[in-house]
């Protein structure tokens, strides 16, 4: 048994000069992306902008079709060959992921329409009436097991995809044939990799440099074909993987990080071959390459200890020094070591943003009422913006719905303007919720049929167990199929229905008809009708109107996702609330609602109360938010993030840093999935607002993804500011 | 009568903690950044700003108290109005708003105890304060009861200049006081505060002579009490207490002042800068005083 060293790690100068010159390396990369507008309101991702790269497709050398497995996997290993090979001397790793390969936005990639692929014409027409975002044909979103690359080294996976090409023998190959060039366009890219290592070290005249670049070049050319032997060389491997994964599809799922890494760590060190600075370098390197989302801590699968170790610290140091979007859970359970925790909170403080919470009790217990077993839930490791999913095991494919519930409101509005009632409002709301939901698990039935042949996932594949096995693709080929829906604008509609039963039905202060002629203006000239519906007590305030309408709201979305699985193959659904940051978009498509808002403006986030939701005896406190999230939780597993904003002063007093601790734990307790925590600085936070190029170094978490804050559009960083300064004005 | 329940809060004792207000003070402190706890009615507070001039007020009012000149703008005419809230009721704007309200103390133990598994996980609990929670010792009596049987933890925050019998009556149910000393000299207790003090240090002896936790806070006033801080200090040697918060002075009541239309008094305080906290603070250790800047 190791006697667990919680000691913060303490860097010499050559390591603390490393690491910060990485961090301003991504400052600068930044300001280019930022010019070119090429991580907008996103994730700050790790990709390198080389302007002069160019990639066309189809040329007249590849394989068409232009989509399905073998011919993907053709254009993914020309791309590899051509993309610049990017090394920094700074780094313990070398390469970089230049852009997705498929995103006509970054390169001249034209895929050609597979007419199977195509959905049935209703149900597009149903989801454009409701702009609903079905998740159809959806990618990644679901976590791989890393340790499967770790254990074989690409060699050893291109062995397995070969030995059950040969032992399965399909009559058409294209499946494995398309994941054999994924492979062997990796070896490619890794040699390619180590060649320019070599050749910067030779132009290079600072020896340390000089004697980095030549251990990445080593340490690549023994990746083409050897196994990661050293913790630098499963970080390595972690990067290679990192660069395929997003410029193929876009993927960010990593893995439970700590553990993955937890042996080689203590193989290093006990071989005397690794100190803990080297260690904590070779992961901000990892984290220098990409914002892949990880997860440090949580229980074990039989619930018996917290995984915490060494490594686990180790990384939150890494994510400290780098000081860069990164995008690291930790997972909280009444086991989890109170130092990490507790360092994560001041890491925080001091830096304005950290890692994300990821609540074991909601997560686990919540997913285990899908009918798995807890210590199977145990396992679903946060891997995703605001996600989580069961690495290698499941398909998930989490976080691409958006079924926006305040459409389904506002057709219902419509449907009872000319003989109207609370009830028959209800009535036609429901009707409607469930034509969307409906038609989110039709389209799931055909992408599941249809997916594989047409963008199968043939990175991911790769790191899963099953579809190299059995010759199928991960939406068809690993053990556990289920898909996410996520129900959005909660708040939205429970205050609409509240403040109609309210203002209208109960006060009688405005008829129905009046009501439609205010909406039907926009509110333009009728402030203080608007007015009077905003002002209720809104979602948020206990025991209010809009709470049981909240709750009523929850009860029935969830019931129609869950009633049964999709129709036709009855596959599981699991309901979520998560809006990611798009509330603006989808507030564009939709018409003043009686909640006050204007035609245009934003729909509630996520199953959050609105800003300013705090109404009467009731001053806005972070636990009041905390529980109405709780409380309105779907409450299967998928995500319905917490969102708060604290202010710096409160971790500088006496007690913040406890008081913080016991807001996370209870919020476990109570249900919740996830805290997104910025602990800010007011002054900072405007200064920056009004003129984003004066903090540079600020980085933001947005929803479960952070970012710089100045990658952020006006609308993007309104929300954080938004949320910020609800504790003041309500 | 209460206008204020503040969850989530470090500022009044252990933990995280709710915090109720009660309303109504038999003080009137010089810096009082409270101005709406003063009263123990109802009272109406106007902010302009927030106005969107759609007239109603002007319509409902039994008082026609709602006025326009052209110096002031709209504004209310204090002696007529009878704070009946009609206007609020119409002002959706929230420009108008009505400060205080009657609840029962089954009201009370309701809202915070929604917030027992903070309290149980942080070690924190309830606080009440005012304006001068005491005051309505009635009321405050029976929710510190009902929260007692819960194993609430609970701090009463207080200026103290109470009959001794209402002590009495909460002390069983209270963990900790937080116990507000502004000045030594009881002639310039009065003249900042409107009393004497003769009776608040006379509590406090008697105070913490019992087993009770009690933390004493301190307003540190440029303008009106700093001169005190020696003898406050020396005063204290004498009483055994277990902790002193330094609380400074800060303008954020000023807009309160404005929305009730009362006088600011603490125009003539100055907000304190970090040294003479600090010093102030080491002065306080130095005669053997377990002192922080709160």
């Amino acid at each position: 048994m190791r006697i667990l060293n919680e000691e913060k790690t303490q860097l010499s100068p050559l390591y603390s000069q490393r690491i910060r010159k990485l961090h301003n390396d991504k400052v600068r990369d930044t300001a280019a992306k930022i010019q070119l507008k090429l991580n907008h309101d996103s994730d700050d991702w790790g990709f390198i902008w080389f302007p002069e790269f160019k990639f066309k497709a189809p040329v007249e050398t590849d394989a068409r079709p232009l989509y399905g497995a073998r011919n993907l996997g053709k254009l993914l290993r020309r791309f590899l060959n051509e993309m610049p090979k990017y090394v920094n001397k700074d780094s313990a790793l070398g390469g970089a992921w230049v852009g997705p390969m498929l995103d006509r936005k970054f390169f001249d990639v034209t895929m050609d329409v597979n007419p199977e692929a195509a959905a049935p014409e209703d149900l597009i027409a149903c989801w454009q009436k409701y702009h609903t975002f079905p998740g159809y044909m959806g990618m990644n979103h679901c976590g791989p097991d890393m340790s499967i690359g770790l254990k074989l080294g690409w060699q050893g996976l291109l062995e397995k995809v070969r030995y059950y090409r040969e032992f399965n023998a399909p009559a058409d190959t294209g499946f494995y044939d398309g994941e054999e060039q994924v492979v062997l366009g990796m070896q490619e890219y890794v040699r390619l990799l180590a060649e320019k290592a070599r050749e910067l070290a030779e132009a290079e005249s600072d020896l340390t440099a000089r004697k980095n670049l030549l251990e990445i070049a080593e340490m690549n050319e023994h990746l083409v074909t050897g196994v990661p032997r050293t913790l630098r060389e499963a970080c390595q491997f972690l990067a290679h993987f990192q660069i395929v994964d997003r410029t193929y599809m876009n993927g960010g799922a990593l893995n439970q990080l700590d553990e993955l890494l937890r042996p080689y760590y203590e193989r290093d060190t006990d071989a005397g071959i690794l100190t803990d600075e080297e260690a904590v370098w070779y992961i901000a390197s990892l984290f220098f390459n990409d914002t892949h989302y990880s997860q440090i801590a949580g229980l074990t699968p039989d619930g018996s200890r917290d995984m915490t170790s060494r490594m686990s610290f180790i990384i939150l140091d890494a994510l400290h020094y780098l000081h860069i979007p990164i995008n690291i859970a930790l997972r909280v359970s009444d086991k989890v070591n109170e130092t990490l925790l507790r360092r994560s909170l001041e890491y925080c403080a001091e830096d304005g943003s950290g890692v994300d919470y990821s609540l074991n009790i909601g997560a686990e217990e919540g997913f285990a009422r899908n009918g798995y077993p807890l210590e199977l839930a145990r396992l679903r490791a946060k891997v995703g913006c605001n996600w989580t999913a069961l690495p290698g095991i499941e398909y998930s494919l989490q976080d691409v719905t958006r079924c926006n519930m305040a459409m389904a409101f506002w057709y219902a509005m419509q449907d009872v303007r000319s003989d109207p009632g609370l009830e028959k409002l209800w009535e036609r709301f429901c009707f409607h919720t469930r034509v969307i939901v409906d038609s989110i698990k039709r389209g799931y039935d055909k992408h599941y049929e249809v997916v594989g042949k047409v963008t199968p996932e043939i990175v991911l594949n790769l790191f899963m167990h099953g579809p190299i096995e059995r010759g199928l693709n991960a939406s068809q080929g690993v053990d556990i199929v289920d898909f996410n829906i996520d129900g959005i604008a909660l708040a939205t509609v429970a205050d609409s229905f509240a403040a109609i039963e309210q203002r209208v039905v109960n006060e009688k202060r405005i008829t129905w008809e009046k009501m439609y002629e205010v909406l039907d203006a926009d509110y333009e000239g009728y402030e203080d009708v608007r007015l009077m519906f905003a002002n209720i007590k809104r979602f948020g305030n206990p025991e209010s109107l809009a709470e049981k309408w909240a709750i009523r709201i929850r009860d029935y979305f969830v019931g129609v996702c869950k009633e049964h699985g999709t129709p036709k193959h009855n596959l599981p659904i699991i309901p979520g609330m998560f809006s990611h940051g798009d509330i603006y978009m989808h507030g564009s498509w939709l018409p003043a609602t009686p909640n006050g808002r204007r035609s245009g403006e934003a729909i509630s986030h996520s199953n959050e109360p609105d800003p300013g939701f705090a109404r009467g005896l009731d001053s806005f406190s972070p636990t009041l938010k905390a529980n109405a999230v709780a409380l309105a939780r779907p409450g299967y597993g998928n995500s319905a993030p917490l969102h708060l904003d604290i202010d710096y002063d409160m971790l500088e007093r006496e007690g913040g840093v406890d008081a913080l601790i016991a807001l996370i734990h209870t919020h476990n307790h109570m249900g919740g999935m996830l805290i997104n925590l910025n602990i800010l600085s007011e002054k900072v936070l405007l200064e920056a607002h009004a003129d984003p190029s004066t903090h540079p170094d600020l980085v933001v978490r947005v929803t479960g993804y952070s970012a710089f804050f100045n990658t952020l559009s006006k609308e993007y960083r309104q929300q954080v500011v938004d949320r910020f300064l609800s504790r003041k004005h309500s | 009568m209460i206008f204020n329940i503040q969850r989530f809060s470090i500022y009044d004792g252990p933990g995280a903690r709710t915090t109720v207000f009660f309303k109504g003070c038999n003080l009137k402190c010089k810096w009082c950044h409270n101005p709406e706890s003063i009263s123990a009615k109802r009272q109406l507070e106007f902010y302009p700003d927030k106005c969107i001039g759609c007239g109603k007020c002007f319509e409902v009012c039994p008082q026609k108290a709602h006025r326009i000149d052209a110096d002031r703008g709209h504004y209310i005419d204090r002696k007529q109005c009878i704070a009946c809230m009609k206007c609020v009721d119409t002002c959706y704007a929230e420009a108008l708003t009505a400060v205080g309200q009657e609840v029962t103390a089954e009201y009370v133990v309701k809202s915070v105890s929604a917030d027992i598994p903070y309290y149980e996980r942080s070690g924190g609990g309830v606080t009440y304060s005012g304006g001068e929670c005491m005051q309505q010792i009635d009321f405050l009596a029976e929710i510190m009861a009902a929260l007692h049987k819960e194993g609430v933890h609970q701090a009463v925050d207080t200026a103290g200049n109470q009959p001794w019998d209402r002590f009495e009556r909460i002390l069983p149910y209270t963990d900790v006081f937080l116990y507000d000393v502004k000045a030594a000299d009881a002639e310039t207790h009065r003249r900042l505060t409107g009393v004497s003090n003769e009776r608040i240090l006379e509590n406090l002896r008697k105070l913490a002579a019992t087993d009770k936790r009690v933390w004493i806070r301190i307003p540190y006033i440029p303008g009106c009490n700093t001169e005190e801080m020696p003898a406050i200090a020396e005063l204290l040697r004498d009483i055994p207490v277990e902790k002193i918060e330094i609380m400074p002075f800060h303008r954020l009541g000023e807009s309160k002042y404005k929305a009730l239309d009362l006088e600011n008094t603490g125009t003539i305080c100055t907000v304190p800068n970090d040294d003479e906290l600090e010093k102030t603070v080491r002065e306080f250790r130095r005669a053997g005083l377990n002192a922080y800047r709160s």
